[in-house]
C-alpha cells in the first residue's frame, strides 16, 4: 500500500515480476503510478506491506540491479552529454571510457551532440540522453516512469525495440504509461491502480 | 571514495562554467563594504574600530546568498534521486557537495578578506588571524548552509526562510570568529577563540551532514 | 503494563486525544485564570517593596514566569518534535505545532517586559546583555520553526516532519548558542547592572506570587496548547470520518476508532 501526503492513494496491489517480463502500471492521472514506481525504486518508504528481491538477496542488491528513470531525468544542463554520462558512470563506481559513451549516444540517436550542453537539447533529446544511461549501466531491471512522454514517433518505435530486446535477453521492465496501445500489447502483466 | 569525489568534481566544473557563483559573493561584499565609509564617514579610526566585525559579517552574508542552490538544482533535475539510486551514502554525498561549495565560495572569501580588511583599515597585526579564523569558519558556513539548503529544496523562494533558519546557528560562529580578530586587533591573544572555532567546526562536520540527509529524505518522499 | 500501552495508544490516536483533551480544557483555563488573578493581585499590591528597585521590580511577576515558559515550551516542543520525527505520531506533531506560537508569544512578552524593566533600572530599553541576546535568538528559533511550517502550503505532513527537524536542530544548538552568548557578553561587556536574580529572593511574600504566576502560565499553556492541538488535528484530518462525526453529529462516544 502506498500513501501520498498521508492519504492512502490506491487499493493494495501485489505482484511478482520475473526475468523476461514487461509490467505496465496503468491508471488515471493522480492514481499514484509515479508514487508506486518511486517506492519500488526505494526513493520513498513503503507505508505497509513488503518488497522482496530474489529470496536470498537483500535490498541493496535490488538497488544495484535496477535502474530507475523518473520524470526528473537527472541530466545536468550545464554539462555536455558525454560529461553527463561520465558522471553517472563515476558515481556508480564504473570506469568511463569515451568511446563507450559515444557509442551509447549513437544508439539513442544523439550522435553529433556529444559536446553539446544538455540544457541546449530539446525535451525529446533530453529524454534520449537519460535513456542512454540504461544502455551504459546494463542493469537487468528497469523502472521507467512515462518513458514515452516527449519522444517522437521514431523515438517511441526505437524504445519499443529496446524494451523488447531487453526482455528477450532475460531482463525485466516495469513502466508506467497511459495510452500506448503497443506497449499494452507487449505487456505480460498489467497493474491497474484503483481508488482505495 | 572516488564516487564521492566525482560529485565534488562535477559541482566544481558546473560552478566554473557558470562563474557567477564565484564572483557574486565577492562583488556583493565589495558593494556593501563601500556603504560603510559612506554611511559612517571615512575616518580611518572609526573604520578600523568596526573593521574586524564588518569583514566577518560580510564574509557571512556573502556566503548566505549562495546557499540556496547547494541542493536545489540537484533536487530539481533529479540528480539527488540518482545519488540515492546509485547506492551512495547521503551524508557522504552531502559532505562532497559542501566541499565543492566551500572551494568555490569559502576559499575565495578567505582570500578576498584581506582586501576588504585593507579598505576598512584593519590593523596590520590582525590579518593572519582574520584569514585563519575564516579558514576555520567558512567550512562551517558551507555545512550549515547545506542543512538550510536541504530543508528548503522544495520551496520556490526559500532564501529568506533559509536565512532565518541558518542565522541562529551561525551566531556562535560569528561570536568566536569576529571575537578572534577583534582580540588580535586589540593586541590580545586569540587562541581561545580559535580553539572554540575549531571545536565548532568539528561539531558541525559530525552533525550537519546527518541533519541535511534527514531533511533531504523527508523532502524526497 | 497492559493498561499503560493502551493509554499510550489512546493518546497517540487523534480521535481519542481529541476526546480526552476536551475534558481538560475548562479546568485548565479556570485554574489559569484564578491563579493569574491571585498572582497578579498578590504580586502587584501585597508583595513587599524591593529596597533597591522600589515598585519597578513588580514587572518581574510577569517577566520571570514568561522567561521560564519561553524555554520550557521549547524543550517540550523539542520532545514532541523528536517523537514526530522518529515515530511519526500525529498527536506529537499537533503538540509541536501548537506549542510554537505560544512559546513565541511568551518570548515576545519576556523581551518586552524586559525592555520596560530595563528602562528604569539600566536607563535604557535595550542592553545587549547575555540574557536578552539569547532570548532574542530564541525568538528567531521560534520564528524559524513557524516559518518552516507555513512555507509548505500543499503538504502538511512533509511540512511537519521538516519542522520537527528544524526544532531538533535548534534544540541541539540551544546550549551552544546559550554558552557562546554568555561567554561573549562576559568578554565584551563591562559589568552592567545585574538584576537581582530570582535566586536572590529570600522573602516568601515575594516568592509566593512568583510561583503562583509560574503555575498560572503553565496551566494557560496547557489550555492553549491543547486547544490549538485539537484544531490542528481537525484541520489536518478533515477528510477522516471521526472529524465528520464530531463536527456534524456530535457522536463522539461511538466510532471514534474509525
Amino acid at each position: 500500500m502506498c500513501k501520498r501526503s498521508g492519504e492512502a492513494l490506491f487499493a493494495p496491489v501485489s505482484f511478482t515480476v520475473k526475468g523476461g517480463e514487461l509490467v505496465v502500471i496503468a491508471g488515471p492521472n493522480g492514481a499514484g503510478k509515479t508514487t508506486l514506481l518511486e517506492t519500488l525504486a526505494g526513493l520513498r518508504p513503503l507505508s505497509s506491506g513488503n518488497l522482496s528481491f530474489e529470496a536470498n538477496k537483500n535490498w541493496n542488491d535490488w538497488l544495484e540491479n535496477s535502474h530507475y528513470l523518473g520524470h526528473k531525468l537527472g541530466n545536468k544542463g550545464i554539462l555536455s552529454c558525454l560529461e553527463n554520462l561520465k558522471f553517472v558512470l563515476e558515481i556508480y563506481g564504473h570506469r568511463y571510457n569515451r568511446s563507450e559513451g559515444k557509442m551509447a549516444l549513437e544508439q539513442v540517436g544523439l550522435n553529433g551532440y556529444e559536446y553539446q550542453l544538455a540544457s541546449e537539447l530539446s525535451a525529446g533529446q533530453k529524454k534520449r540522453l537519460a535513456l542512454s544511461r540504461l544502455l551504459l549501466l546494463k542493469h537487468s531491471y528497469w523502472l521507467l516512469d512515462e518513458p514515452f512522454v516527449n519522444l517522437d514517433q521514431m523515438g517511441c518505435e526505437w524504445l519499443y525495440q529496446l524494451i523488447k530486446k531487453h526482455i528477450n535477453q532475460g531482463g525485466s521492465v516495469i513502466l508506467t504509461a497511459h495510452d500506448q496501445q503497443k506497449i499494452h500489447q507487449m505487456a505480460s502483466q498489467h497493474i491497474i491502480l484503483e481508488q482505495p | 571514495m572516488i564516487r564521492y569525489w566525482a560529485i565534488c568534481q562535477r559541482d566544481l566544473l558546473a560552478t566554473w562554467r557558470k562563474k557567477s557563483g564565484i564572483y557574486q559573493p565577492l562583488v556583493f561584499q565589495l558593494l556593501i563594504v563601500t556603504l560603510f565609509p559612506l554611511g559612517l564617514g571615512a575616518g580611518a579610526q572609526t573604520l578600523a574600530k568596526i573593521s574586524p566585525a564588518v569583514v566577518w559579517i560580510l564574509a557571512l552574508l556573502g556566503t548566505l546568498i549562495t546557499l540556496e542552490h547547494i541542493f536545489k538544482d540537484d533536487f530539481e533535475d533529479g540528480s539527488l534521486a540518482l545519488y540515492v539510486r546509485a547506492g551512495l551514502s547521503l551524508p557522504m554525498a552531502i559532505i562532497s557537495k559542501a566541499l565543492a561549495h566551500w572551494i568555490t565560495t569559502g576559499l575565495p572569501t578567505v582570500l578576498f578578506a584581506p582586501i576588504i580588511g585593507i579598505l576598512l583599515h584593519l590593523p596590520e597585526t590582525a590579518y593572519g588571524v582574520l584569514m585563519l579564523s575564516l579558514l576555520l569558519a567558512t567550512p562551517i558556513f558551507s555545512l550549515l548552509g547545506a542543512v538550510g539548503s536541504a530543508l528548503t529544496i522544495n520551496l520556490r523562494s526559500g532564501a529568506l526562510l533559509l536565512s532565518v533558519l541558518v542565522m541562529p546557528l551561525l551566531a556562535p560562529v560569528l561570536i568566536f570568529g569576529a571575537g578572534a580578530v577583534l582580540e588580535t586587533a586589540l593586541g590580545n591573544s586569540a587562541k581561545g577563540h580559535l580553539l572554540l572555532l575549531s571545536g565548532a567546526l568539528i561539531l558541525t562536520i559530525t552533525l550537519a551532514p546527518f541533519a541535511a540527509a534527514a531533511a533531504i529524505k523527508v523532502n524526497m518522499e | 503494563m497492559n493498561k499503560l500501552i493502551r493509554l499510550y495508544h489512546q493518546i497517540g490516536s487523534p480521535p481519542s486525544f481529541y476526546q480526552i483533551s476536551g475534558y481538560f480544557l475548562k479546568p485548565l483555563l479556570s485554574l489559569a485564570i484564578v491563579l493569574f488573578v491571585y498572582g497578579l493581585i498578590d504580586g502587584l499590591f501585597f508583595a513587599p517593596e524591593d529596597y533597591q528597585q522600589k515598585d519597578a521590580y513588580r514587572i518581574m511577576f510577569v517577566h520571570v514566569p514568561s522567561a521560564w515558559m519561553s524555554m520550557f515550551i521549547y524543550a517540550l516542543m523539542g520532545l514532541a518534535a523528536l517523537i514526530t520525527f522518529v515515530w511519526r505520531i500525529k498527536v506529537a506533531e499537533a503538540v509541536m505545532m501548537a506549542s510554537a506560537p505560544i512559546g513565541a508569544a511568551f518570548t515576545v512578552i519576556t523581551l518586552i517586559t524586559g525592555m520596560l524593566w530595563g528602562k528604569p533600572m539600566w536607563g535604557t530599553y535595550w542592553d545587549w546583555d547575555a540574557r536578552m541576546t539569547s532570548e532574542l535568538i530564541l525568538l528567531f528559533l521560534y520564528i524559524g520553526v513557524m516559518a518552516m511550517y507555513s512555507a509548505f502550503d500543499d503538504d502538511p505532513r512533509k511540512a511537519a516532519r521538516l519542522t520537527a527537524l528544524v526544532v531538533i536542530i535548534g534544540l541541539v544548538n540551544l546550549p551552544v548558542i546559550h554558552y557562546s552568548v554568555y561567554w561573549w557578553s562576559s568578554i565584551h561587556q563591562g559589568s552592567s547592572v545585574k538584576i537581582i536574580g530570582t535566586s536572590g529572593i529570600k522573602d516568601w511574600d515575594m516568592l509566593r506570587p512568583l510561583l503562583v504566576m509560574a503555575l498560572a502560565t503553565k496551566f494557560y499553556y496547557g489550555y492553549s496548547m491543547l486547544h490549538r492541538a485539537r484544531s490542528y488535528l481537525l484541520k489536518t484530518e478533515y477528510k477522516k470520518q471521526w472529524v465528520h462525526l464530531i463536527l456534524g453529529l456530535h457522536e463522539t462516544k461511538e466510532k471514534t476508532n474509525e
